[in-house]
C-alpha cells in the first residue's frame, strides 16, 4: 500500500438502511465495530464480513467491506475457506447463540480447534430473535418462551468455557453497550494471529429485554462484573473489596472478601499461560441464572501455530517436492492415483488397480 | 449522524427516552436534554417514546426547528464524549438556542 490510509468510522457505514428493531444491542456492537475499524489500517476491500443466519447476521450489509450473508451455521466454514485461500484478508465472522452454538455449533469447534485467522464475533441475546423468541442454546433452564411454555429444560451452553474446551487460542467476553470495552476487546482480537472468539451479551429489547441489566446498571455492575485484566489481580467489588482466590482443597476458584490475611492469595490474571484451566475456571464462575460474578475480558490469548500459514507451507512444500501439478491432467486420468512420496516419480503414479 | 432532539422537549424533559437508550448516551441540560452524536448508535429506541414528539433522525429535523440540527452536538463541542450520562450528571448549561428561549409552558 502506497499512502497512509485514514480511513474514518463513517467509511465503514454502507448505504443500506439499518433494519434491527429500534433499541436493539446490535446498533451498539455495529457501531463499535464501525469505530474501530479505522484502526485496522486496511483497506476496505480487504476485509470481510461473514455472517450465518439471525438478527446479528445482516450485519455484513452495514459494513461498507466485503461481506457474505452466507448460510445457518456454516459462516466459520466459508470464512476458514476464505482466510486460508486469501491470508491477505482480514476475516471477520458475526453469529448469534442459535447461529453458532445450535445448527453451526460443529463448525464453530472445529474452527477454533484448527486455529485458523478469523475473528469470530458471537452475539449471545439468549434467544432466538429473528423467529420472534423461542429459547436458544444459551437460554438459562426454567426461562418461559413460546417454544417453553414451561419452562425451558435444557442446560445452557456457556460459550466461553465451549471454546476454552475447544482449544481455542483466545476468547473474550464483552457487553453490547460498554464501547470502551468491547472495542478494547476487538482490539485485542484483531491483533491475535489465529481463531478468536468474542462473545458479546447483547440485549435482545422485544423478546429478551434487560437479560443482562445486572451488568449494565452502575451500581448493580460494580459488584457482578468482573474485569478481567492480564498480569493484575482480579479485583472487584465497591472499593475493589472482593477477590478471586483458588480453593485449596478443590482448587476451583471462588469470590472472597478481600484482607490483608488473604490478599496475597488472590488471582494474579494470566491470560498468556499456556494452561487453559484457569481460564476455564473463571468461565465458571458466573451463575448462570443471576450473572453474579460475570468475568468480562480477555480470559485466554496464547500463541499457537495458526492454520492457514501452516496450509500454505504444505502447499508450497508440496509444489517444491512435486512440482506445481496439472489438475486437468488429474481430472481427466486415471480413475485412481497414489499421493506422497512416490509421486516424485511420475511415472509410477499410474494407479495400480487391485 | 445521530438522532437529535428539537424544540419541544424544552422545559418538558419527560426523560422517557432516558429509560429507553440503551447505549445512555441521552444528557440532560437546565431546560432540554440532548443526545451525545459520537456516542448514539443510531438504534431509533428514543423516538418513538418521547411524549412530545421532539426526537428526530438528524435528516429528518422539520424546518421550523432546523437550528436544532446541529445543536445538539454544538454543547458537546467542549465537553466531547463523557462515555455515559448516568455516571456524568447533568449538563451545566443549555444550548445558546434554548437558553434564550423565554420559559415555555409545559
Amino acid at each position: 500500500m502506497g499512502t497512509e490510509l485514514r480511513l474514518q468510522p463513517k467509511d465503514f457505514k454502507s448505504d443500506q438502511e439499518v433494519r434491527w428493531c429500534p433499541g436493539c444491542g446490535d446498533y451498539a456492537i455495529l457501531a463499535a465495530v464501525q469505530g474501530f475499524m479505522p484502526e485496522l489500517g486496511l483497506a476496505r476491500e480487504n476485509i470481510v464480513f461473514v455472517s450465518g443466519i439471525g438478527c446479528s447476521s445482516r450485519f455484513p450489509y452495514y459494513m461498507n467491506t466485503y461481506g457474505m450473508h452466507s448460510i445457518h451455521g456454516r459462516a466459520p466454514a466459508i470464512a476458514t475457506g476464505l482466510a486460508t485461500s486469501r491470508r491477505d484478508l482480514s476475516v471477520w465472522v458475526v453469529t448469534g447463540d442459535g447461529d453458532a452454538l445450535s445448527i453451526g455449533g460443529n463448525h464453530l469447534i472445529h474452527a477454533l480447534r484448527r486455529n485458523v485467522n478469523l475473528k469470530i464475533l458471537l452475539f449471545n441475546n439468549r434467544i432466538y430473535g429473528l423467529t420472534k423468541g423461542q429459547y436458544s442454546p444459551t437460554s438459562e433452564v426454567g426461562k418461559i418462551t413460546k417454544s417453553t411454555p414451561m419452562g425451558s429444560l435444557d442446560a445452557p451452553f456457556n460459550p466461553v468455557s465451549l471454546a476454552i474446551g475447544a482449544e481455542a487460542t483466545f476468547v473474550a467476553r464483552t457487553v453490547d453497550s460498554d464501547r470502551k470495552h468491547l472495542t478494547d476487546v476487538l482490539r485485542q482480537a484483531a491483533a491475535h494471529p489465529g481463531t478468536a472468539l468474542v462473545e458479546i451479551y447483547q440485549n435482545c429489547n422485544i423478546f429478551n429485554d434487560g437479560a443482562f441489566d445486572i451488568l449494565k446498571d452502575r451500581r448493580q455492575a460494580e459488584e457482578a462484573v468482573i474485569r478481567l485484566e492480564h498480569g493484575q489481580p482480579i479485583r472487584f467489588g465497591t472499593d475493589h473489596a472482593q477477590g478471586i482466590v483458588r480453593d485449596e482443597t478443590t482448587g476451583d476458584l471462588k469470590a472472597v472478601t478481600v484482607t490483608p490475611d488473604n490478599e496475597a492469595r488472590v488471582l494474579v490474571h494470566d491470560a498468556h499461560t499456556p494452561s487453559p484451566t484457569t481460564a476455564f475456571a473463571l468461565s465458571r464462575l458466573a451463575d448462570p441464572d443471576t450473572l453474579h460474578h460475570t468475568p468480562i475480558g480477555v480470559f485466554r490469548s496464547v500463541d499457537r501455530p495458526v492454520y492457514d500459514t501452516q496450509m500454505a507451507d504444505q502447499l508450497e512444500q508440496a509444489v517444491e517436492m512435486n512440482g506445481k501439478g496439472d489438475l486437468g491432467a488429474l481430472l481427466a486420468g486415471n480413475d485412481t492415483w497414489k499421493v506422497g512420496r512416490s509421486a516424485r516419480h511420475p511415472r509410477s503414479t499410474t494407479a495400480a488397480r487391485p | 449522524m445521530a438522532y437529535v432532539i428539537a424544540q419541544p422537549c424544552v422545559d418538558v424533559k419527560d426523560r422517557a427516552c432516558i429509560d429507553e437508550c440503551p447505549v445512555d448516551c441521552i444528557y440532560e441540560g437546565p431546560r432540554k436534554l440532548y443526545i451525545q452524536p459520537d456516542e448514539c448508535v443510531d438504534c431509533g429506541a428514543c423516538e418513538p417514546v418521547c411524549p412530545v414528539e421532539a426526537i428526530f433522525f438528524e435528516d429528518d429535523v422539520p424546518a421550523e426547528w432546523g437550528a436544532y440540527r446541529t445543536a445538539d452536538a454544538e454543547v458537546f463541542a467542549e465537553l466531547g464524549s463523557p462515555g455515559g450520562a448516568s455516571a456524568t450528571g447533568p449538563l451545566a448549561a443549555d444550548h445558546p438556542l434554548v437558553a434564550a428561549r423565554a420559559a415555555q409552558a409545559a
